[in-house]
């Protein structure tokens, strides 16, 4: 038989045994944050509160129960969230070096993401976060989860262009900064030096020479892109987001559309159906030059594959190089963000924010919360961590980037020549790797459009009131 | 069970005896003990079921997105659920998967239980086989099958010149569900087939004698002697393998995640999606929505046990 799915998590019990140890005034008329202060009915409210808790403690599978952290012996200790198992170990050594050189606080590194929310609704979040910033993040910004950073001193060392690829989202009242960026990720097209210098093929810069290179590599009987359809999030951030960024002012489309609010009719100048048709047949034609049985291979199969040269092109982003490399050492690769017009002067890279380190509002330690947030900016940390992860580091004169996959796109990232990914831009209840994933595999642009603009209208709707 | 039968015969002999009755409504009526063992239960249940319950039946009347600021927003989570494709898709495809299993699951299981119920050599010895499914994490099955149908089966399929196999089944929109039917049907159908073993061994032999001597073959036999015998068993199965179906979640996780596209979300999926996608409230009305479903259908098939006079 099934297992029932409403069957409590083993380890919410314990966690929710935290939860009810803490001391009673918490329940109380304590805000989430500054807009729940002006609730009006209190005692209802910290009824539900309890509820709530409850709820959470049954529904969410809670993970590891931090426990409540507090002030012992003088001695601060810290709960720095970050969602990024790979990098534990370096933010171990330098939480390490922190403490040694600030003896009276103590960091804890808790990796796990999926008790960011249920933190919040007990009101116990982390301290000190970095997650990536993307619509998720912007909507916790937008509900003032986090606090203003924009006194500290480090904030002015943070450069500018990489600053507003935060606010573009949308900053807390209008002036705050919520969030300061840690780690840039650029992502293109990453190729096979040795397959482009084998039959001769420059890195193109517009779209017409893409393509004849996508025909040589074919004619060769060389796999032009490898394909990896199967995990739908990869046509997302390759083929839809690089094609839609390249030709089209996304940023730009998206803070129109959310000014429209939930009113947008499919005839709209600021639908999508208006909007993204003319990208949709070079999604197609991108699609095409996949190897055949590309929908049954995922992202780890394509890691696999191309390390071991079966393809030209891999629409990936600097997450797969170090994959890349393990699954073949001595491979030569290369990134090059993909020309999608004819002018190369046009050409953008994507980019996406992989880190922003946040202080939230409501903890009591913002003291030592952001003595810890300065260390993390200080050039050595910073600029160290994105050197070793293949990242742009957003300190204001941080050194060129040396590692040799991402010369391509280092001009176009210190330009500003880049957008950050469409697909970014959707609440994750719109479940849009799913529909691009079903537009590439029935080609059917009308439908998709239709899906997509008929979505983002109920979404709208439904989150506006 | 025994705790609601006492009363009830307590009520009955204080009927007869009107100055007993009064005797017993002054003592204690039910002995303490089985207190002990309800209340406790009923007490974790009501705290970690029913209450958390209520309380998303309250958030599905606000826009609260699972953390920060709400406000009422009446019945408009619920009105936009019925105007939204995507849900009524997950509805669809949810229930034609639990209808198309259940019926899959009790053909196999019952041809399953009654090869291992006839007298074969090494009985226990293939039966244990049988029931390892059963042991086995459904979520670790369902990666496992994934592995076979994305490399294992296309490349069969390529050696053996069997073209439209050599894609996988998972990355095509209209026979993906198949293949999830497949993958719980094979994890699904031990637990069916213990319920059906265990019926077939209730029916006693000398029926099949009786029926022997009068002349029926071994498909008359079965057809009406040991369905209508093991009918009580085929209803438990039935009811029990539909509610398991219409929750179904980790398969889908494990094998296709909800694609290719959107043609395997179960409404599960598109729930459970609410915890993570800010979208707790509408979730939580379309979880509302499917709960008074399945309320209904399990009245009916409560119902359809009264009838047929078998007990869960």
């Amino acid at each position: 038989m099934q297992r029932s799915n409403s069957e409590p998590h083993p380890e919410a019990l314990p966690a929710f045994i935290t939860v009810l140890s803490q001391p009673l005034p918490y329940f109380g008329s304590r805000p989430v944050n500054g807009v729940m202060a002006a609730a009006t009915l209190p005692s209802r409210r910290s009824l539900f509160r309890v509820a709530g808790l409850a709820g959470a403690a049954v529904l969410i599978p809670l993970s590891g129960c931090a426990g409540h952290a507090g002030q012992q012996n003088g001695v601060t200790t810290l709960r720095f969230m970050q969602n990024k198992p790979e990098v534990v170990n370096y933010f171990n050594q330098v939480i390490k070096d922190f403490e040694a050189l600030n003896p009276d606080i103590r960091v804890i590194q808790d990796f796990n993401e999926g008790n960011f929310v249920p933190g919040l609704v007990r009101n116990d979040p982390p301290d000190v976060v970095t997650r990536g910033f993307a619509t998720e993040t912007a909507e916790f910004v937008r509900k003032g989860i986090f606090a203003d950073l924009s006194g500290l001193p480090v904030a002015k060392t943070i450069d500018p262009k990489f600053q507003d690829l935060i606010s573009s989202w949308g900053q807390y009242k209008g002036h705050e900064t919520s969030a300061l960026p840690f780690s840039i990720a650029a992502a293109g097209v990453i190729y096979n030096r040795d397959i482009f210098a084998a039959h001769g093929v420059a890195v193109p810069t517009t779209w017409d020479a893409f393509i004849a290179a996508c025909e040589t590599f074919k004619a060769a009987g060389i796999t032009p892109i490898y394909g990896t359809f199967k995990d739908a999030w990869t046509l997302r951030q390759g083929a839809f987001d690089y094609v839609t960024g390249g030709m089209l002012d996304v940023g730009g489309f998206f803070r129109d559309l959310m000014a429209r609010g939930a009113n947008i009719p499919q005839s709209a100048p600021e639908s999508f159906s208006n909007h993204y048709r003319s990208s949709l047949p070079k999604i197609l034609q991108l699609a095409s030059y996949s190897q055949n049985g590309a929908a049954s291979k995922n992202y780890s199969d394509g890691n696999a594959a191309f390390g071991k040269g079966q393809a030209a092109m891999y629409l990936q982003g600097p997450w797969a190089l170090s994959q890349l490399v393990q699954a073949n050492k001595d491979i030569k690769l290369g990134t090059f963000p993909l020309p999608v017009t004819n002018d190369p002067d046009q050409t953008k890279v994507r980019v996406n924010v992989d880190m922003a380190l946040s202080i939230t509002r409501n903890t009591r330690k913002r003291a030592a919360a952001e003595r810890f947030l300065n260390y993390l900016l200080e050039p050595s940390v910073v600029n160290t961590y994105n050197e070793k992860n293949a990242a742009f580091s957003p300190l204001m004169g941080a050194p060129a980037v040396s590692n040799p996959h991402l010369r391509g796109v280092a001009a176009h990232v210190a330009e500003g020549r880049y957008y950050q990914g469409a697909g970014t831009y959707f609440p994750p209840s719109v479940p849009m790797n799913n529909y691009i994933q079903s537009f590439v595999f029935n080609k059917n642009g009308e439908q998709f459009l239709t899906a997509v603009d008929d979505e983002w209208r109920r979404v709208a709707e439904r989150t506006a009131v | 069970m025994t705790a609601t039968a006492l009363p009830a015969e307590t009520a009955t002999a204080a009927h007869n005896d009107p100055a007993r009755a009064l005797a017993v409504r002054s003592k204690r009526r039910i002995d303490p003990t089985y207190y002990w063992m309800v209340v406790p239960v009923l007490s974790l249940f009501a705290f970690f079921i029913t209450l958390p319950a209520l309380v998303g039946v309250f958030f599905s009347l606000t826009n609260y997105a699972g953390y920060g600021d709400w406000k009422f927003i009446g019945l408009s989570n619920y009105v936009n659920i019925f105007k939204d494709p995507a849900i009524l898709q997950s509805y669809i495809f949810t229930f034609v998967f639990a209808l198309t299993t259940t019926v899959v699951v009790n053909v196999v299981a019952l041809a399953i239980a009654l090869g291992l119920n006839a007298k074969i050599k090494w009985r226990t010895g293939i039966r244990t086989v049988f029931f390892i499914p059963m042991v086995l994490s459904a979520l670790v099955v369902s990666f496992v099958f994934n592995y076979l149908f994305s490399n294992t089966l296309p490349v069969l399929a390529e050696r053996f010149g069997l073209t439209p196999l050599a894609t996988s089944i998972l990355a095509n929109e209209n026979l993906a569900w198949l293949a999830i039917v497949l993958v719980t049907v094979w994890q699904a159908a031990p637990g069916a087939t213990i319920i059906y073993l265990a019926g077939l061994q209730s029916v006693p032999a000398e029926v099949y004698e009786a029926a022997d001597l009068d002349g029926a073959g071994s498909f008359r036999q079965f057809l009406s002697l040991t369905l209508p015998l093991i009918l009580g068993y085929l209803v438990i199965n039935v009811i029990l393998g539909f509610k398991g179906f219409l929750g179904t979640y980790e398969i889908i996780v494990g094998l296709t995640g909800g694609g290719p596209g959107m043609a395997t979300q179960s409404v599960a999926m598109r729930i459970f999606s609410g915890f993570t996608g800010g979208d707790y409230s509408y979730q939580m009305a379309n979880a509302v929505i499917y709960f008074l479903i399945t309320l209904l259908i399990s009245v009916i098939q409560l119902r359809l046990i009264q009838r047929r006079g078998v007990s869960l």
